[in-house]
């Protein structure tokens, strides 16, 4: 009989052994789409206008903002108004992650207590969430760029990798944070803190090129600079990024990741005796 | 050496032949955090010092059980007992203290009812949730799905959210979800006893139907007739450990007889 055999031992913080994880997440593929879909709609649910406010959320925030920087700025034009909702749209899908990991672990601490499952699919399906949410606000910003009469190029094909890394990026923090809660229970209050500032400090309600070089060359610290730059860059004015922009954000995107997926490997199996 | 080595490790395939589950020396301790005066005052002031407020609670003491493929186990004790630890050691959801477990075959939780179901959506979508939740692909939930259904007796309702349900329907669904899966290894604890009498009596059937030489169940209740009824093997703990394993009408004999005799024996018991 070749059953597969499991053997449990003592918590050691380490990776547990990488092949098998990742066939049993794989595995637990569909679980993770139809448990995002769940939440999605839960959150929906017993509204009028239900899966509606997928779209409205992002048009009404757009409006919200447009109307901050037309009273600040005083003026308004085509590209401001596409690069501001092009980079909110974008900033929302790794902010979404982020609020929606950070407790991810945490409330599911009935799942937790009495499956046995790769508990990452948690922090993963927070970041699906974010992605289900961030596809319509893509469909609205193509309808209003249109409208605003931008122009179009192949060069806008590098939006691809910028999603990507943008997704690298969102669940890496998802995956870090999920597991700094379960330790430290207050980053969860910190957080709408840290996204505030994180959408202040980067190129959204300004563009990066009207920020002072000496700002510029701090921001290398800022992980989304860059990183919404290149997608302003590809979005609004249908231009290649500039090759720097988008190392940056890669690097800041894998870094993350693999330190969060790491943090979260090593000790997951201890998860459920902290919560 | 070689040869001895060989013959060796060719023996313990042999003895482990049939073996489900084995536990061995398993101890596990979890540290809970005493507070008297929950204030940010008092944790600050404690802050510095190291000192930390916590108690330790000993849930299983060098507990050893092995369950081989056939076997009916059923898993009996008194309140924080240590069963469900047990269970939950077993399962890999909780990493033990100390020793090891060795798990041969597929194993399927049922700790509780109802896991990852969603209140918010219909009892048609938490069947998939909850089924995909437990390990089965959507295309065996596909082919169960009317069995599923019917198992339950929800009828029309299985279309309305599950919010709408009473608990005994809520239960029903989450057992049927449940008792669908077809692992090698079944762990229930506590879930038979839901629903009304005609319910209960269903869900017994059908754990008995899941009695096969190729698998091994482990029952947790506190309802001894079922237990007698349906294992072939009796567990007992109390406060982590392992008093006696064996034939279940002797066991829960001794349970019951331990039981009645109380305090003084219990107090013996930490020797």
């Amino acid at each position: 009989m070749s059953a597969p055999v499991s053997i449990y031992e003592p918590f050691r913080a380490g990776l547990p052994p990488l092949g098998s994880y990742l066939r049993s997440l794989w595995a637990r593929r569909s679980f993770i789409a139809e448990f995002s879909r769940s939440e999605l709609r839960e959150q929906n649910y017993g509204s009028v206008f239900g899966q509606l406010w997928l779209v409205l959320n992002p048009l009404l925030l757009s409006g919200v903002y447009f109307l901050l920087i037309y009273i600040i700025g005083g003026h308004s034009d085509a590209t401001r108004y596409g690069h501001l909702t092009a980079n909110l749209f974008l900033f929302y899908l790794i902010s979404n992650s982020l609020t929606g990991g950070v407790k991810s672990i945490t409330a599911g601490q009935r799942l937790i207590l009495n499956t046995a499952f790769p508990r990452v699919m948690l922090p993963i399906s927070a970041t699906v969430i974010a992605l289900f949410k961030f596809a319509p606000t893509l469909l609205v910003f193509f309808v209003m760029r249109t409208v605003l009469g931008l122009h179009y190029s192949w060069q806008m094909f590098w939006a691809i990798p910028v999603i990507l890394i943008a997704l690298l990026m969102g669940l890496g923090m998802a995956i870090l944070i999920s597991c700094i809660n379960v330790y430290f229970r207050d980053i969860a209050s910190l957080l709408p803190y840290m996204t505030r500032s994180l959408l202040y400090l980067s190129p959204i309600l300004y563009h990066a090129s009207d920020v002072s070089e000496k700002i510029k060359t701090l921001e290398v610290v800022n992980p989304l600079f860059y990183l919404l730059d290149a997608w302003s860059q590809v979005m609004v004015y249908a231009k290649a990024p500039d090759l720097y922009s988008l190392a940056h954000a890669f690097i800041w995107a894998l870094s993350i990741f693999l330190i969060g997926s790491y943090f979260f490997l090593s000790r997951e199996r201890d998860f459920a005796v902290r919560l | 050496m070689i040869s001895l080595s060989a013959s060796n490790s060719q023996n313990s395939i042999h003895a482990k032949h049939g073996l489900a589950v084995s536990v061995q020396n398993v101890g596990l301790t979890y540290t809970t955090s005493i507070d008297k005066r929950p204030t940010l005052k008092a944790r600050l002031k404690s802050l510095g010092r190291g000192k930390k407020h916590t108690r330790v609670v000993r849930a299983l003491n060098e507990v050893n059980l092995d369950v081989h493929y056939g076997t009916v186990l059923g898993v009996i004790g008194s309140n924080g007992a240590g069963k469900s630890s047990l269970m939950r050691v077993i399962s890999g959801i909780v990493p033990p203290s100390q020793g090891r477990i060795e798990v041969h075959g597929s194993v399927s939780t049922l700790l509780a009812l109802g896991v990852g179901f969603n209140p918010s959506m219909t009892g048609r979508a938490n069947v998939y949730l909850g089924g995909l939740a437990a390990g089965m692909s959507r295309a065996e939930i596909d082919a169960q799905f009317d069995a599923i259904a019917d198992f339950s007796e929800l009828g029309d309702a299985i279309d309305a959210p599950m919010r709408t349900y009473s608990s005994g329907m809520y239960a029903r669904l989450a057992f049927s979800v449940a008792a669908t899966v077809q692992p090698d290894i079944l762990i229930v604890d506590e879930a038979l006893s839901t629903g009304d009498a005609h319910f209960k009596e269903k869900s017994l059937n059908r754990i008995k139907e899941l009695r096969t030489a190729d698998r091994a169940l482990i029952l947790v209740s506190h309802a001894m007739a079922t237990i007698e009824d349906v294992c072939n093997e009796v567990a007992w703990l109390h406060k982590g450990k392992l008093m006696a394993r064996g034939n279940p009408a002797d066991v829960i004999k001794q349970y019951r007889e331990f039981m009645q005799v109380g305090k003084s024996a219990a107090a013996n018991e930490d020797v």
